[in-house]
């Protein structure tokens, strides 16, 4: 059966698991379901212990791959046995009817093309996929929208949502922007993105505390630990200092006439000083705000709070320091 | 991009979901559909066909008229309780997470916000992302006036601040509303410069369609490809590292003290920005061009914060 394709395989061990009533063991699913070699007739010990590892790898990949696709594959563990590991398919799997309309389908490849390019292509093209398998046939209208991603959909957001479905821990290094970088051990609950920026809220296993990350601070790769299903996320989840309004703190922003136009529409005028402008600026995050006056060269300044306006000449002369070799 | 095998599988459960809905269909359909060949459909129905339950007595497997298939017409007689799964985390996390930002950036066609609720519900309401909207707001009625002059093909008067900051009259001719990084934009030819730009909502202050005919057609490059000029390379302590990761194209190279970033440079000013950001992380900064870049930014940012 070793022309059997990997997807015709995964099909048939689809259909297996969700016939079986109660379960199937690796074992029987090797005897039983079309695709896998039983282990061939008068086989050394040697090419048996070969075709095992090959089955096991197989049988992983295929298990992997389904749950991927979204298909709730469980792990049974018998009563009494405790080592004899079961598998099946629990619950509703099928794609609700949701009833939508070409003018639909063209907008979620608007959402689809979004992604180009970026991790999450790929979950993308293949959601798509699946909503539009029951749409009536025929021309759908062209839409003058578009949209891409340069900054969100890293590799982060692909591991973290699936962490996040699997309820599975991660480990990643972050570089907080409060204190130093260290390895986190966080229980993930949900992703949250605004305006260009991206975060993981969740339960830092250290801090024993729930902690809001940005994924642009993350460094290098983000790993799955442990076992899935491991944690329960809470029924609802708290978002932190993201929805915390005591959180947000107010800023006193001096701009050019004529200039920081983005300052003068989200701000308070708050009168006028020395050819300067002055507005207040609500911000959630003081280096998000100190890098857009760093950005504007020289046409803006921080009046107050003290503390930022040092930050942003900190930087500027170490920029020069740097500049000058 | 490569076809992987989970597309093949979805695309499979997809045609038996669409067989099963709309009842026989010439496999020329399911192949516009799908977006695959004849030859591609007919073949993997012949592989549903041969897919079933174990023990795979005659009457378990998937069933199709296969003699109507010789003919070109799929009819699916028996789907043994198969069809498209439902979407994972991660394609809910993708689906919805764009549609909701291109609707926080006011650059949404119609429908989506009612779509979006729709595949909520469907997905159980969990699915597990949030968008927040932004701090660059824009006003609907500018989002109706640049849509609805799109469908209409005609121009407008747009009141603009430009990237220097200068406030202008212009007169545009709008081809589509992007969203980029979760910020509303129109792409337009704008009369005023002759040529193609990509102006923010947010700066818009006024807008009003005109019944003046749009005379030039949209771009073929998207307004927002813009070329590298030359390669940067800047060396970093390394935890100023994320601020580089997100840089399209970058290469980072991590010596576990410091890290050293490549990537392509199409916008001196922007990249002498992003490395103020993280100024007091810096160790190196190649090339020269950058580097009086930077100084002239820093030395702005001095000469304004210290009056």
């Amino acid at each position: 059966m070793s022309e059997t394709s990997a997807e015709q395989r995964r099909l048939n061990l689809m259909i297996a698991l969700s016939a079986t009533r109660h379960r199937l063991t690796r074992e029987q699913i090797r005897d039983r379901v079309e695709g896998y070699d039983a282990v061939p007739a008068g086989a050394t010990a040697q090419e048996r212990q070969r075709a095992d590892a090959s089955f096991q790898r197989m049988f992983e990949r295929d298990k992997d791959e389904l749950r991927r696709m979204g298909i709730p594959l469980r792990t049974i563990t018998d009563p009494t046995h405790q080592n004899d590991l079961g598998y099946r398919i629990d619950g509703d799997m099928a794609m609700p009817e949701l009833d939508l309309s070409l003018q639909d389908a063209a907008v979620l490849a608007l959402a689809v093309e979004y992604w180009s390019g970026r991790s999450m292509a790929a979950d993308a093209r293949q959601g798509y996929a699946k909503l539009i398998s029951s749409v009536a046939h025929g021309q759908g209208p062209r839409l003058p929208y578009g949209g891409m991603s340069t900054t969100v959909g890293v590799e982060a957001t692909a591991t973290l949502s699936e962490a996040i479905t699997e309820r599975q821990s991660v480990r990643f290094e972050y570089a907080s922007a409060s204190s130093d970088t260290r390895v986190r051990t966080v229980q993930p609950w949900t992703i949250v993105m605004r305006a260009g920026l991206e975060y993981l809220v969740g339960w830092d296993v250290d801090a024993e505390d729930s902690r809001v990350f940005r994924l642009g601070r993350i460094l290098g790769t983000v790993r799955l630990v442990g076992e899935p299903e491991a944690f329960e996320r809470p029924a609802t989840v708290s978002l932190g200092s993201l929805a915390d309004e005591a959180e947000v703190s107010t800023a006193v922003v001096a701009v050019r006439p004529e200039a920081g136009h983005a300052v003068r529409r989200r701000g308070r005028p708050a009168g006028a000083r020395d050819g300067w402008e002055l507005f207040e600026v609500d911000y959630r995050h003081a280096d998000v705000l100190r890098s857009e006056v760093l950005s504007m060269n020289g046409a803006a300044r921080i009046v107050s709070p003290e503390s930022l306006a040092t930050s942003v000449i900190e930087h500027a002369r170490a920029a020069l320091e740097v500049a000058r070799g | 991009m490569a076809e992987t095998s989970r597309d093949r599988l979805v695309r499979m459960l997809g045609m038996v979901a669409y067989l099963e809905s709309h009842g026989a269909t010439p496999v020329a359909v399911l192949a516009e559909h799908f977006g695959v060949s004849q030859a591609k459909v007919t073949q993997e129905l012949w592989t549903l066909g041969m897919s079933g339950v174990p023990p795979y007595l005659p009457d378990e497997y998937l069933d199709f008229d296969f003699d109507a298939l010789d003919e070109g017409l799929a009819v699916l007689r028996d789907a043994q309780g198969v069809t498209q799964v439902r979407l994972s985390g991660q394609e809910a996390v993708a689906l919805t997470g764009a549609l909701a930002t291109l609707i926080a950036a006011g650059t949404a066609p119609e429908g989506a916000v009612d779509l979006l609720e729709r595949i909520r519900v469907a997905f159980g309401g969990a699915a597990p992302v949030t968008v927040l909207p932004g701090g660059d707001t824009v006003d609907p009625a500018l989002r109706d006036t640049l849509a609805g002059a799109i469908t209409r093909g005609h121009a407008v008067r747009a009141d603009y601040v430009d990237a220097q900051d200068h406030r202008t009259e212009r007169v545009i001719e709008p081809h589509r509303l992007v969203a980029i990084d979760g910020i509303g934009y129109v792409e337009c030819w704008c009369r005023k410069a002759q040529g193609y730009r990509t102006l923010r909502l947010s700066r818009f202050a006024d807008a009003e369609e005109l019944a003046d005919a749009a005379t030039q057609p949209a771009s073929a490059e998207h307004g927002f490809s813009l070329e590298p000029q030359y390669n940067a390379t800047v060396t970093m302590r390394r935890s100023a590292r994320w601020a580089f990761e997100d840089i399209a194209g970058v290469a980072v190279e991590d010596d576990g003290d410091s890290a050293t970033a490549t990537f392509g440079v199409s916008d001196t000013g922007w990249a002498a920005a992003r490395l103020l950001t993280v100024a007091p992380h810096l160790l190196r900064v190649e090339p020269v061009t950058l580097r009086e870049e930077l100084a002239r930014h820093a030395g702005a940012v001095i000469a304004a914060q210290g009056d």
